[in-house]
């Protein structure tokens, strides 16, 4: 394995595969988070982005495959690695009775760099106080303590994995808000999954959707969106036209819905010239299309709401 | 900045709304030539966006002549902004006219009504814009 090189991508991952017995989580997933990127791993509950996660720190062996940091080999490297990384964790994990101070003091003697006002700093921002131990904060405060030690060492690549589920609106906005300023301060590489999709809409430059253990999308945001648009149109049936929206296929539909009042659908291949001339045949009228948020190309490609899933939790 | 918003179901990529936005923002002389524009850090936080994503629209802006980077104090509207071409401009009033005058017949008001209206929305927005020049909104607080 080279060693690291200012060219390797911060956190990359290649023909991955991780199964538990029979199970497989990752199904040789291929992906690159370059520097400077801020990449969002999307997918339901059990997709296999923990698994993916948890490879590309080096705490789970993969079953064949890569996973690597700074172009170096995960699991061998662990140690050495995870010191220019900042994580923050699905569950906000620390020793109970420690307080944010003890934490950050303690840490600072395991980092080259570390920079202890900082956390001060963000912490007075999150209303979080120093003092209390860890074990007595709330969920949200739990987060934003790691978060602010995470960002101490300025890390040459943040882990963010679902860190602000289970938080209220008002604690998420602030995460993110955090997240953004280190982003202007530093232009900090960050790799993320999150089922909170409104929230990294903007923040995000790539996207990924992992669905059953498969990358099924691996694509620049701004390219997702021009890609993905939502048609109507009220549908005749004429002499010449005898089969339901089969002009469609043109434009790649990924979820077709046929109402009372015509169809609905969304495509993955949008082409405006093509939709001129769609708009043309006999028999389609009114035909209407409309851009989709990040949530909306993420049900269309993942099957379903993802705060309806969320809702679910781990009753699955 | 209260008059840039930014639609999640717009397919265009943000930095091009981001892009859009400002430049009507100056046509409409809301934002006065020599005037300064939120940094690109507060404009991200404000839109909750990637600053990254500012910074391409402010460049491309720049580019244009349409801002100004003044080293080590911060981003202005350009003093002599290069402004919409005519029939640009009187294009899109056209397009915007004939939607709107469509609407009114359509729920059956006359024109006298529909030009009323018109003038109310014109009189209301010049208030807004003089109470809240949007680039002025950072230097004050």
């Amino acid at each position: 394995m080279s060693s690291t090189s200012a060219n390797s991508p911060a956190a990359e991952v290649e023909r991955l595969t991780v199964r538990y017995g029979r199970t497989l989580a990752c199904d040789a997933v291929s992906l690159a988070v370059s520097p400077g990127s801020v990449y969002a791993l999307l997918g339901r509950n059990g997709a296999g982005k923990s698994s993916l996660v948890q490879c590309l720190l080096g705490a789970r062996k993969p079953s064949s495959g890569f996973a690597r940091l700074f172009g170096t080999d995960s699991w061998k490297e662990r140690a050495r690695l995870l010191s220019r990384v900042g994580v923050v964790p699905e569950e906000p994990d620390a020793p109970p009775a420690m307080t944010a101070r003890q934490l950050s003091d303690f840490c600072r003697r395991l980092y080259a760099r570390w920079d202890s006002a900082a956390v001060e700093a963000r912490l007075a921002r999150f209303g979080v106080a120093p003092d209390v131990a860890f074990g007595r904060l709330s969920k949200g405060q739990k987060g934003q303590v790691l978060l602010a030690l995470a960002l101490a060492s300025s890390p040459d690549l943040l882990v963010l994995d679902d860190p602000t589920l289970g938080l209220d609106v008002v604690a998420r906005r602030a995460f993110w808000d955090e997240l953004l300023d280190d982003l202007s301060d530093r232009g900090t590489t960050v790799f993320l999954t999150t089922h909170d999709l409104a929230s990294v809409e903007g923040i995000a430059t790539r996207v990924g959707v992992l669905k059953s253990g498969r990358l099924v999308v691996d694509e620049e945001v701004d390219a997702l969106k021009a890609r993905f648009r939502r048609i109507r149109y009220g549908n005749r049936i004429t002499e010449t036209r005898t089969a339901y929206g089969t002009e469609l296929d043109q434009f790649d539909a990924v979820g077709v819905k046929v109402r009372g009042w015509g169809v609905e659908a969304v495509v993955s291949n949008w082409d405006p010239e093509a939709f001129e001339r769609f708009r043309g045949i006999d028999g389609v009228e009114d035909a209407e299309s409309s851009g989709l948020s990040l949530e909306e190309i993420f049900i269309a490609v993942a099957g379903e709401s993802p705060r309806a899933e969320a809702a679910k939790g781990e009753a699955r | 900045m209260r008059f840039l918003r930014i639609d999640p179901s717009d397919p265009a990529p943000i930095w091009s709304q981001i892009e859009r936005n400002l430049r009507r923002l100056v046509a409409s002389s809301a934002l006065a030539p020599g005037e300064a524009v939120p940094s690109v850090r507060d404009l991200a936080k404000d839109l909750r966006v990637n600053p990254a994503t500012v910074a391409k629209a402010y460049q491309r802006l720049a580019d244009a002549g349409i801002l100004a980077v003044r080293r080590g104090d911060g981003t202005y509207v350009a003093e002599k902004p290069p402004l919409l071409a005519r029939g640009e401009r009187d294009r899109t009033l056209r397009d915007g006219a004939s939607t709107y005058a469509a609407l009114a017949g359509s729920i059956g008001a006359t024109q006298e009504q529909a030009e009323k209206e018109i003038a109310a929305a014109w009189r209301n927005q010049e208030r807004t814009l003089a109470k809240a020049p949007p680039g002025k909104e950072k230097k004050e607080e």
